[in-house]
């Protein structure tokens, strides 16, 4: 009946879980959020930690939002990333990166971006405009710890970055690091679970070589 | 795993062998997944016309010693209620019944946000709410032993965060996979003529159960000798509750996290609240545990009991999604624990953020046949002066109400031609709107034949719009009596039969691809009187795509520059809205993205002017 949870919280001022590690991955539907989300997930199993994932995708397949919370720690988590302990968040794209940030990150937070834009229906019937990348960029940059803005595009091409982009980001994440994955760690788990494998591992290598300020 | 993989893994463990179902979002993955193991493992597992068919089918099996399990979405028990609140009198039998109910807090999916926990209570069943993964797969192994000990269905609920995240669960033996036993048919499966002696039983069956909930090792107590508050969770809260008091690094704050919450264990909250100030109640939706707990305290004085917090003091939102955040917040509210959840930036920063954000509405995909039935709807009810109103429900096609507001009311399963039956009959009252009633084909066989028997029956005048894509697309192409393709042994029902059957007085099925001849048969068949059907054939682009059907060898849609009109006309990409029909800002007039382009030409018929073309 009585059980003890050794959950314990650190220095005041930043306040996080022992050995948790919070990401947080962005984006809209059909980018490939859920396998990233499930990419570190088993990266981090074969680490020997016990992660959770959340997912929020109810409208994934028709171009909503949809955002993945993976919690890497020793504990069964609620699936959901509290308010403030992002550790990385992955944005697959600029707007809902921001989002993100706005809802869930905090001084924390290290951002990786891509800077491709996926336009609403709205902005392409004219509608509404999309809100200027230096804008979001520098939101950002005010919420989150730091923020790294990444152009797909240019290192992958028009038409490879869309098939390819999430690995892509996550080789690009790895460069500044998710605490306690390695790029080795989390290149084997995705070649267990991207298909297909040679140009997703061949963009995991590309975003590696990406060199992201922190 | 997912908690709903975890449920369906423990339902194998337990050994079921029986597993009838409708698909509904967050609960869909569990049937699924048992579906993968049904031949391995000798398990019957179907997808239900609905979910009270669900629950019958299943009890039936319980009945004669088959394990049987039913799943569903938080609106199915709605459905499946009437044969719920006579079946627990009736009781399940030794094969053991477990129901699993997926609650959707927020309505993520969903077009309410119910507790379904209160039909445990309105049918006095013994109620499970797992707070993780493994809890999920061992309550589910446990419901089926007090089931079948009890002979009474026992209900696991689950939510969407419990439903759809993904855990490491360690799995335990499968058993042998033996020929069933049955056992005799039992005798009495009826509640008449005495109801009363059939309740009286079961509350007894009740009171056993309570006792064996009192010693439940599921529920976890963590509380220090000088915890001056307590916090009481169900289901995925405990998870949110234990976070927060990690978070906010007390000493004197306890946690009771209780995954038997009906009959509620008495003995062990009383026990647990003793030498405690306060309570808060964290639970997913409504105040269910807190009201209980509540009504067992009215009268004792206050030195007596701690103080209560929760939902009905406005502690915790009595709405919406709970978190680790709401905790936080109602912990500091309840105790002098100051926590700042340390946001750089702050407030200003977000708020910045917040105006610059534009949202992503849910729209058809492209080429979906429903935005042509849509479109065509609201060029008649462009002629018609506003004077049509269109009742619809539940499926891909109640994104109606998004598209320009075509879908006036959207409510139940199947409540579109029953709100028209009403409506049809108006005309009497001086209601002068032609009305139109909109179901997709799943929909049509879950829950529309009774009310189109009415409207026939009655002479209601209306138009039923049946939008056939012969699959059940809003789950993940479930399917359903009517698919073109059916599973060996299940034989393909007729729509237009049925419907031919009910003998309305104007009936035709056509396709709903080409926009101006749908639009003209729309037109002439609302101008009608009577009962009148259209069926009309649809094509979900999803599915299509799933089943491998290419659209490169037809021709590529394009615009005619020199007939497009630009921003003096922009019908095609801001009113039809297809996704596939863009922009160009420096020419000022509309394109066709071929890479999103799926070359059905619907749009052709959209513009005026002639301007878009097929190779």
């Amino acid at each position: 009946m009585h059980r003890s949870v050794s959950l314990q919280g650190h220095s005041p001022g930043v306040i996080y879980l022992d050995r948790l590690y919070n990401v947080l991955i962005a984006g809209v539907g059909g980018q490939g959020n859920l396998l990233c989300g499930r990419v570190l997930a088993e990266a981090a199993i074969l680490k020997g930690y016990r992660p959770t994932i959340g997912e929020t995708f109810g409208a994934s397949r028709r171009g909503g939002t949809v955002v993945t919370h993976v919690r890497i720690g020793d504990h069964d988590l609620g699936p959901l990333i509290p308010r403030g302990t992002v550790d990385m968040l992955i944005g697959l794209e600029p707007m809902e990166a921001l989002r993100a940030a706005v809802d869930y990150c905090g001084e924390r937070a290290i951002a990786v971006v891509s800077t491709a834009e996926v336009q609403t229906m709205q902005c392409i019937t004219g509608t509404t405009k999309y809100p200027p990348l230096a804008d979001i960029l520098d939101v950002m940059s005010s919420i989150c710890a730091s923020v790294s803005p990444i152009d797909p595009v240019l290192a992958l091409g028009e038409t490879e970055y869309r098939r390819v982009l999430n690995s892509f980001m996550l080789g690009a994440a790895l460069t500044i690091g998710i605490a306690p994955l390695t790029a080795n760690g989390v290149r084997e788990s995705l070649t267990g679970l991207m298909q297909p494998v040679g140009p997703n591992v061949a963009a995991f290598d590309a975003g590696l070589k990406t060199s992201v300020r922190v | 795993m997912s908690g709903n993989e975890a449920m369906s893994r423990g339902a194998i463990e337990a050994g079921v062998r029986f597993c009838a179902s409708y698909p509904g979002t967050p609960s869909t993955e569990i049937t699924e997944s048992l579906m993968r193991s049904a031949s391995d493992r000798g398990i019957y597992v179907e997808w239900s016309t609905n979910e009270k068919v669900a629950l019958e089918a299943a009890s039936a099996a319980s009945w004669v010693g088959v394990s049987a399990l039913c799943p569903m979405k938080s609106l199915g028990l709605n459905v499946a209620a009437d044969f719920l609140l006579n079946l627990n009198l009736s009781g399940s039998g030794k094969g053991g019944l477990v129901i699993v109910v997926c609650d959707d807090p927020e309505g993520h999916s969903s077009s309410n946000e119910q507790d379904s926990r209160f039909y445990a209570k309105a049918a006095m069943l013994p109620l499970l709410e797992p707070s993780t993964g493994q809890e999920a797969k061992e309550a589910i192994l446990y419901a089926f032993d007090l089931s079948r000990r009890h002979e009474v269905p026992v209900i696991v609920r689950s939510t969407t965060r419990l439903s759809h995240s993904s855990s490491l669960v360690n799995v335990g033996p499968l058993p042998q996979v033996a020929p069933a036993t049955l056992s005799s048919f039992p005798r009495g499966l009826f509640n008449v003529p005495q109801p009363a002696v059939k309740h009286r039983e079961l509350l007894s069956k009740i009171q056993l159960i309570a006792a064996e909930f009192e010693k439940s090792s599921l529920n976890k107590l963590n509380l220090g000798p000088d915890a001056k508050t307590l916090l009481i969770s169900s289901g995925i809260c405990q998870s949110y509750s234990e976070e927060a008091l990690a978070l906010v690094h007390t000493k004197n704050t306890g946690s009771l996290g209780l995954v038997t919450t009906n009959p509620i264990p008495t003995g062990l909250i009383a026990n647990a609240m003793a030498g405690v100030e306060r309570v808060l109640f964290v639970e997913e939706t409504d105040p269910f545990l807190e009201d209980e707990i509540r009504s067992q305290y009215v009268g004792l004085s206050t030195p007596d009991r701690p103080r209560f917090y929760g939902k009905r003091t406005k502690t915790l939102p009595a709405w919406g999604e709970m978190s680790v955040d709401h905790v936080v917040k109602g912990l500091s509210q309840v105790t002098d624990l100051s926590h700042e959840m340390s946001l750089h930036g702050g407030l200003e920063a977000r708020a910045r953020g917040a105006k610059l954000l534009i949202s992503r509405p849910l729209t058809f995909c492209a080429g979906c046949t429903h935005r042509n039935v849509y479109w065509a709807l609201r060029q008649e009810k462009k002629r018609r002066g506003g004077q049509l109103v269109v009742a619809g429900d539940i499926g891909c096609y109640s994104l109606g109400v998004f598209y320009d507001e075509t879908m006036n009311t959207m409510q139940a399963m199947g409540s579109g031609i029953g709100v028209a039956c009403g409506l049809g009959q108006l005309g009497r009252f001086g209601f002068e709107s032609a009305v139109v009633a909109v179901a997709g084909d799943s929909t049509f066989f879950h829950a529309c034949l009774p009310a189109l028997v009415n409207a026939r029956h009655k002479n209601a005048n209306l138009t039923f719009l049946i939008l056939d894509n012969e699959t059940t697309a809003m789950t993940g192409f479930q399917p359903h009596p009517g698919s073109a393709v059916q599973d060996k042994g299940q034989r393909r029902i007729s729509i237009p039969d049925l419907v031919r059957a009910i003998g309305p007085d104007y009936m035709t099925t056509s396709d709903s691809v080409e926009i101006g001849p749908l639009i003209e048969l729309i037109h002439t068949t609302v101008a009608k009187d009577g009962l009148r059907v259209l069926i009309l054939k649809g094509i979900c682009r999803l599915e299509q795509q799933r089943r491998g059907v290419s659209h490169e060898g037809l021709g590529k849609v394009s615009v005619n520059p020199a007939l497009c009109r630009g921003e003096k006309c922009k019908i095609c990409f801001s009113q039809f809205g297809c996704t596939a029909i863009g922009w160009l800002p420096t020419e000022k007039q509309a394109t066709i993205l071929d890479e999103v382009c799926v070359r059905c030409g619907s749009c052709i018929g959209v513009c005026p002017y002639k301007a878009i073309r097929q190779e």
